[in-house]
């Protein structure tokens, strides 16, 4: 039940208490007036004439004090009503711009300005998180690079074994999924401090999915899957084409790696509810359905062993979210254990 | 070919001398931008490899001088940052090219080469190595007098690696110049694209022209 309705209830009850109160004070004071008058009957004159104050004066009154009630505490609920819903409006990406306040001081304006303050310090913590992965992805660069560089020199040793010389590459092989790992989770920490402009320019998305849907094909063949384009209509996008390309093969590559062997994937590319939709679906295992709202997580693998046979950084459905969104579309993945899986984005079209 | 290399980092600056002094280039080293402003001024280098973090004055900011004084030097931009956005600043400050850390050392010898030797890079219209011909004009590629089908990508790739012929060429540079992706597209495509080509060019013939270079890259020759 709502505060609003349970201060109604409990305040006609004492309306209605009060109005006993008079009642029974009235009818007293008529029944002695009557009794001193020596009227006949005076218990049940006083009663009618009683009841009668009662209904016409009394009830009205009461009637009016719900009805006041009523609006005042509507009243003084209005801005709670109108808090709650800025506050369902909150999420980590604006969590800079503050509740609008009424400055009257009053217990609510002190409730916004307490949480305001709760705020700005959430806010203060996401971003040293934020920065402390920028900086983290930076500083692991300098040794990152030394290291590759130097295995690679090694391996430019002449009298090196067939052995020793599979280790080192083994090794280099090893040090540049660091690299990319680095790489991915620098390119996300700098979109999440607003770090990264994209360049937009008119993109003809059918052309990108064209030149994709070609090398999926490629991708695909080693594992005997087969690939297929089952619409590619003519659309220009407001875009910045090198992460539009990006998009495309991470979302090629995983339809690629959780597949079954002699599986499918099928592209589409098409206009829908004034967006363009494009849409890659492949006859893989499928997703659980408590795993699948993570799927877009950093570094997160549906399954727990991460399995070995699938090589990635983890981070490649994460950046295929942001792009997405940077672009002011969307993204989604629907899925069932043992179906298919369908990933759809959506981008604005060019105006 | 002398190779100026700016870059404080000790270890990364000797390897990188190193990998370069190996491939026949003469090379100095300095550690801070007004040191190479200084040593560009003394000395006519060939081409020069800039890190964008120096303490002090920065890569970009040495990079602007040395174009203000109209010396056009090819140079190679580093950076630890390697994002997108740096990638344009750097080429609008008038970078030639642009490589970020960590870079595969065979692509920074490839990336100095090309930059050293702009002018020297084969023009020829037909390509040819032993006996695999490829022409640029009619994209006819043949093996031995036989036809060779190619595909609009392996052409590129075939092209590219011809055009490179005896020189190795890493997996970064090839993303870059053969799908012209400016990520590392993390997958095994490239990988893929050439046992294809392999397959089409190599498989049915003697001797074999197309090698894998462990760790590096790959490499287009007569001789493995």
């Amino acid at each position: 039940m709502t505060i609003r309705k349970r201060l109604t209830l409990w305040y006609a009850g004492v309306l209605t208490a009060s109005l006993l109160v008079i009642g029974f004070g009235t009818y007293q004071e008529i029944f002695e007036r009557f009794r001193h008058e020596h009227r006949q009957e005076p218990v049940e004159h006083a009663l009618a004439e009683t009841s009668e104050m009662v209904f016409s004066v009394g009830l009205p009154a009461v009637l009016l004090g719900l009805l006041g009630g009523w609006w005042l505490t509507r009243r003084a609920l209005s801005p709670m009503a109108e808090l709650t819903e800025a506050i369902k409006k909150i999420h980590e990406r604006n969590l800079r711009e503050p509740l609008p306040r009424t400055g009257n001081g009053d217990e609510l304006d002190r409730l916004t300005e307490v949480f305001n303050g709760m705020l700005a310090r959430l806010n203060d913590s996401f971003n040293r998180t934020r920065e402390f992965t920028l900086h983290a992805s930076h500083e692991l660069k300098t040794p990152l690079t030394i290291l590759c560089g130097e295995t690679e020199t090694a391996l430019r040793d002449e009298s090196l074994s067939a052995a020793e010389r599979e280790r080192l590459a083994s090794q280099l092989d090893e040090l540049r999924r660091l690299a990319r790992i680095v790489d991915g989770l620098t390119l996300l920490a700098k979109a999440d401090a607003g770090q990264v402009t994209l360049k937009l320019e008119p993109v003809r998305l059918d052309e990108l999915v064209r030149d994709n849907f070609a090398d999926a094909q490629i991708l695909a063949e080693p594992q005997g899957i087969k690939v297929e384009l089952a619409a590619c209509e003519e659309i220009t996008v407001p875009a910045d084409r090198h992460r539009l390309r990006q998009l495309l093969l991470n979302l090629v590559d995983n339809a690629v790696k959780y597949n079954q062997p002699q599986g499918r994937v099928t592209m589409s590319l098409q206009r829908a509810n004034g967006a363009a939709e494009f849409t890659i679906a492949n006859s893989g295992p499928g997703i659980p359905s408590e795993v699948l709202p993570r799927v877009f997580d950093r570094f997160f693998r549906g399954d727990p062993a991460h399995s070995p046979t699938v090589d990635g950084c983890g981070l490649g459905l994460s950046i295929v979210q942001w792009i997405a969104n940077a672009h002011g579309g969307s993204v989604k993945i629907d899925s069932a254990p043992q179906q298919q899986t369908t990933v759809t984005v959506r981008l604005p079209l060019q105006s | 070919m002398r190779v100026l290399v700016v870059e404080d980092e000790k270890k990364t600056a000797s390897f990188v001398r190193k990998a370069l002094q190996a491939e026949g280039f003469a090379v100095d080293v300095c550690s801070n931008g007004d040191d190479a402003l200084a040593a560009a001024r003394a000395t006519p280098f060939d081409g020069i490899v800039l890190d964008i973090m120096l303490p002090g004055r920065d890569g970009l900011s040495v990079l602007r001088q040395l174009r203000e004084r109209k010396n056009a030097t090819p140079v190679l931009l580093l950076s630890a940052r390697g994002e997108v956005n740096e990638r344009v600043e750097g080429l609008n400050a008038g970078a030639d090219d642009y490589l970020p850390k960590p870079f595969e050392l065979v692509e920074l010898v490839a990336r100095v080469r090309a930059l050293t030797r702009r002018s020297g890079e084969n023009k020829s219209t037909v390509l040819r190595v032993a006996d695999l011909t490829l022409d640029t004009i009619t994209h006819r590629a043949q093996r031995g007098g036989t036809d060779i089908e190619l595909t609009a990508r392996e052409y590129r790739l075939l092209e590219f690696l011809m055009r490179a012929a005896g020189r190795i060429c890493g997996r970064m540079t090839i993303v870059e110049k053969v799908w012209d992706y400016d990520f590392d597209p993390g997958t095994n495509l490239v990988d893929v694209y050439i046992r294809r080509l392999r397959e089409k060019i190599d498989a049915n013939f003697e001797p074999k022209l197309l090698h894998t270079v462990r760790g590096t890259g790959y490499v287009l020759k007569e001789q493995p």
